[in-house]
């Protein structure tokens, strides 16, 4: 993130409003808050993973901090268990302006292989409107498929979220052909 | 049971213990005794409930008899009855002895809380997700939010999913709950932690610095698996198994198929077994790897967290070559595998496990030499082997209180009975102690790994066809990294009538407060993490002063850190 | 001697261990399964994919005439089971992981098929492809007239069959 290398390093494409400027001078370090709504613990030991001297996040400046209150960036992993809702809206809640989201594997994405059971709501898309109601508004969020997300996802995952990097998913509908 | 039984109990015993256990059964309770049969190694008494406490009460003083869990079913659509089936093990002998118990409908059970001190959180269970009855004890929620509405058993069939989330709207005020507790200093360790695993929430009553009690409220990570079993069919459920723990899902996926392969009675080829036991001692290597990180971070010494997962990423990236996936591997299927261990592999594989296995003696020798470790370890979190033994505690966390409990040796499974290898077990029942236990299997896991490639037999790697039959009980059990994993299955047509999952910790952790009494606070997180939850407990701790009413928040390394040096 | 201080030689010794993604490719090995690709020409839309994937990442449903294959990429779980069950070996599993975005709409990958209409009740049921795969593998040919016939009509039909054999009730 401090200098470009080999990297292409282009900017999104949103027109730059002031939250934006925000975001390019966050490129600095992101201070990051790992926040488990029930997740089975993969996603997390790959979130710890990247820590550790094979992927040596910090050398981006990433460091992981002790509350949400500190953080920018909330790393949520697992389908949001109905126990743990209330203390997922007060973490959110908790960090300040601007709030950004990375919602990491399948869990946090669309909740998963649990994505139908009566203790878990779904994944982020299921809490955000429970978030919209309670106030809480949340500036960026970005998904990352994956079960578990590999580290070197999760780097990309960051990456794109401050916008160094254009997604390079998109929407494909084809039509079956004949052989 | 009218006619003589004993030469029914000399057909059924596998050897000379559980000969003794069925005739003392026999003896006090032979008119209650509905049937007695044996399959493989599994012998099932179906006995009446009122009678259930006195048999139990004449064997629970057996030194190798011990409680491994108790399913709950629904069974009233196919016999009439719900029913209770307690799984026991007798451990010289391996043999597993469940006791089939019809319950009727709003009739009370005898509780065996006093007997068997494990069987406490099984009850409450129970009486959560299917309401069953016990008297003689106290109940409470432990599985469900506390303001699940009452009557509302989410394990019954007659409950479909869709009825309990609209009859159950989770709330966003989160209720805090009390204990007035006088003198004492109350500091709750829960739920987020900076660095990692799932949130859970303890509760140290602290007196000075000494922890005098604890309170563990958990289950956050209550997903609803079982229920979400029913309506799957039989290869899909070996995913949802391994999604259980994200660190020992092998060992959840493995336990499964070996017990429908149990009760269904399928042949699995000997290349499958061998395949399953290869990537069961990988897995084994990473998560006590990740362990040895965790507990030096914990210590403060960082040096060596970053060294243990250095070596790690070894493990991860030969099991992603093996099965495909970091985590998760995805290969169990029912009756088999479903990737093959090609032979242009297993240079790499003994490539890595020689490297590991240098790398991994220096680390150890340098990490226990260094003097926080050796002394914050020594003395502390001891765990007497009289209450390993009567709370029927697992893994290296009995193992080292002196107990030799390894399903490995006691139940044989899939390859293991072709290798040689010793089980570590050390007596002092300290830290200390179950850290030696964890390195040492680590070098006999190498060893496995080593004599398993070199002697694996050709062959195919699935059975071709098996024949689901409905209601059959199969037990799955394997030894995880943490303890015994054991899964109690009963079949039906296309999927799984019943499926009970019984991780190691959530046996472990019953005892975590006694090991917890004593201790000094800062060493109560190494305590904790020293039986190896598969959900992590240490946190952010909040530290309340009950009489002046403020609240100061502390990051677990602070209070980790303030380790006094005494001598 | 302090013995804690062989690690300062350990760490020389092992030098940076770094692997620095994203300036350096990542490592991944050939068994790595990513996200997967649905051949739009093999694949006949017989479902068996969707019944098999456990979190229900693959779904087949109806959009007007049309029959869709819809791939969440969002919730696979990336297991495999598709690619190893599908009976005209139409999924492949590539490498990619880099598949974070913001736009939950991305994680789409649609394969749509016509449909065959039901002679009876003209609603439709099920693939034109699925059709000529069935008649192709099946030696003696299926009866042209249940050919094109929805389930539910299909019962309906057979049962009058019987009924007219039986009882001597005219049937069609």
């Amino acid at each position: 993130m401090s200098d470009g290398g080999k990297l292409d390093l282009t900017l999104s494409e949103f027109t730059l409003n002031k939250l934006e400027e925000v975001f390019i001078k966050l490129k600095r370090s992101v201070w990051v808050f790992h926040l488990n709504t029930g997740s089975c613990n993969g996603c997390d030991i790959e979130v710890l993973d990247v820590l550790t001297p094979y992927f040596d996040v910090e050398r981006f400046g990433i460091k992981l901090v002790g509350s949400p209150r500190h953080a920018d960036l909330i790393l949520l992993t697992g389908p949001v268990t109905i126990k743990t809702i209330g203390k997922v809206v007060r973490a959110i809640k908790a960090m300040p302006r601007p709030r950004l989201v990375l919602a990491l594997g399948s869990c946090g994405v669309g909740g998963g292989i649990w994505f139908n059971t009566y203790a878990t709501l779904g994944g982020y898309p299921r809490i955000e409107k429970i978030l919209k109601d309670a106030g809480v508004e949340v500036d960026r969020i970005v998904y990352v498929p994956g079960c578990p997300v590999r580290p070197e996802a999760i780097i990309y995952g960051v990456a794109v979220l401050l916008g160094l990097l254009q997604p390079k998913s998109k929407r494909r509908r084809v039509s079956a052909v004949e052989g | 049971m009218s006619h003589d039984y004993s030469e029914l109990i000399e057909e059924l015993s596998r050897g000379h213990r559980s000969r003794v256990i069925l005739s003392k059964i026999l003896e006090v309770c032979k008119d209650s005794v509905l049937d007695l049969s044996r399959r493989n190694i599994t012998i099932k008494v179906v006995i009446k409930a009122n009678c259930l406490r006195t048999a139990l009460e004449s064997i629970y003083k057996e030194h190798d008899l011990y409680l491994r869990t108790i399913a709950a079913s629904d069974e009233r659509s196919r016999e009439g009855f719900l029913k209770l089936y307690y799984v026991f093990g007798i451990d010289n002998e391996g043999t597993n002895l469940v006791f089939e118990v019809p319950v009727v409908e709003g009739v009370k059970v005898d509780t065996i809380s006093d007997l068997f001190r494990a069987s406490d959180w099984y009850e409450l269970e129970a009486h959560d997700l299917l309401g069953i009855e016990f008297n003689g004890r106290q109940m409470s929620r432990l599985v469900l939010p506390e303001d699940w509405p009452e009557d509302l058993y989410p394990l019954r069939k007659e409950v479909s999913v869709e009825e309990l989330k609209k009859m159950y709207q989770p709330q966003l005020v989160s209720r805090v709950s009390e204990l007035e507790v006088e003198e004492v200093v109350r500091i709750p360790i829960g739920p987020y932690h900076p660095a990692l695993h799932e949130p859970e929430y303890f509760e140290l009553y602290v007196r000075g610095e000494k922890v005098v009690d604890a309170r563990y409220v958990g289950f956050m990570v209550h997903r609803g698996i079982e229920k979400l079993a029913e309506s799957m069919k039989y290869d899909q459920v070996p995913f949802l198994a391994e999604r259980i723990c994200g660190i020992c899902g092998f060992v959840h996926s493995t336990s499964y198929v070996q017990a429908v392969e149990d009760a269904l009675g399928i042949e699995v080829p000997e290349r499958a077994h061998f395949i399953r036991s290869i990537v069961l001692e990988v897995e084994r290597l990473h998560s006590h790897l990740l362990w040895l990180g965790v507990a030096l971070h914990l210590l403060g010494y960082d040096t060596g967290f970053m060294h243990a997962w250095r070596i790690r990423e070894k493990v991860m990236v030969l099991a992603e070559l093996l099965t495909g996936s970091r985590k998760t591997y995805g290969i169990d299927l029912v009756g088999g595998v479903k990737k093959d261990i090609d032979k242009d592999k297993i240079p790499k594989i003994k490539e890595t496990l020689n490297a590991l296995k240098k790398e991994f003696k220096e680390l150890v020798d340098v990490a226990t030499s260094v003097p926080q470790v050796k002394a914050r370890l020594t003395g502390t979190g001891i765990l007497p082997r009289g209450e390993a033994r009567a709370y029927s505690l697992v893994g290296p966390t009995v193992r080292g209180s002196g107990l030799a409990r390894d399903v490995r040796k006691d139940y044989t499974y899939a390859a293991y009975h072709y290798v040689s290898f010793k089980v570590p077990v050390y007596t002092e029942g300290d830290n200390l102690a179950r850290t030696l236990v964890r390195i040492d299997e680590v070098f006999e896991s190498i060893s496995i790994i080593e004599q398993l490639v070199d002697m694996m037999p050709g062959g195919p790697i699935k059975a071709e066809k098996w024949e689901p039959q409905p209601m059959r009980l199969g037990i799955g059990a394997v030894e995880a990294p943490r303890g015994e994993v054991i899964h109690v299955v009963l079949t039906d047509l296309y999927g799984p009538y019943r499926w009970r999952v019984r991780a190691p910790t959530y046996q472990n952790l019953q005892a975590v407060p006694i090991m917890l009494k004593g201790v000094d606070l800062a060493d109560a997180p190494l305590t904790i993490a020293s039986i190896d939850p598969c959900f992590s407990c240490t946190d952010r701790a909040v530290i309340i002063n009950l009489r002046s009413g403020s609240v100061k928040t502390l990051p677990i390394e602070a209070i980790s850190r303030r380790v006094r040096r005494n001598g | 001697m302090v013995k804690f201080l062989k690690m300062l030689s350990i760490s020389v010794r092992e030098g940076t261990a770094t692997r620095k993604y994203p300036f350096e490719s990542p490592l991944v090995t050939p068994e790595f399964r990513g996200k997967i690709e649905v051949d739009p020409v093999k694949c006949v839309g017989c479902g068996a994919c969707t019944r098999i994937c456990p979190p229900k990442a693959l779904t087949l449903g109806y959009e007007g005439d049309e029959i869709v294959l819809k791939y969440f990429e969002g919730r696979c779980i990336f297991c495999g089971m598709c690619a190893y069950v599908c009976p005209q070996k139409a999924i492949t599993i590539s490498k990619e992981f880099e598949l974070a975005t913001w736009e939950l709409e991305d994680l789409y990958d649609e394969v749509v098929h016509t449909t065959v209409k039901c002679r009876i009740c003209g609603k439709p049921f099920t693939t034109v492809k699925f059709v000529k795969e069935i008649e192709k593998r099946i030696d003696n040919k299926v009866p042209e007239d249940l050919l094109t016939v929805c389930p539910e009509c299909r019962k309906k039909l057979t049962a009058r069959k019987i009924g007219s054999k039986v009882v001597g009730v005219s049937g069609e």
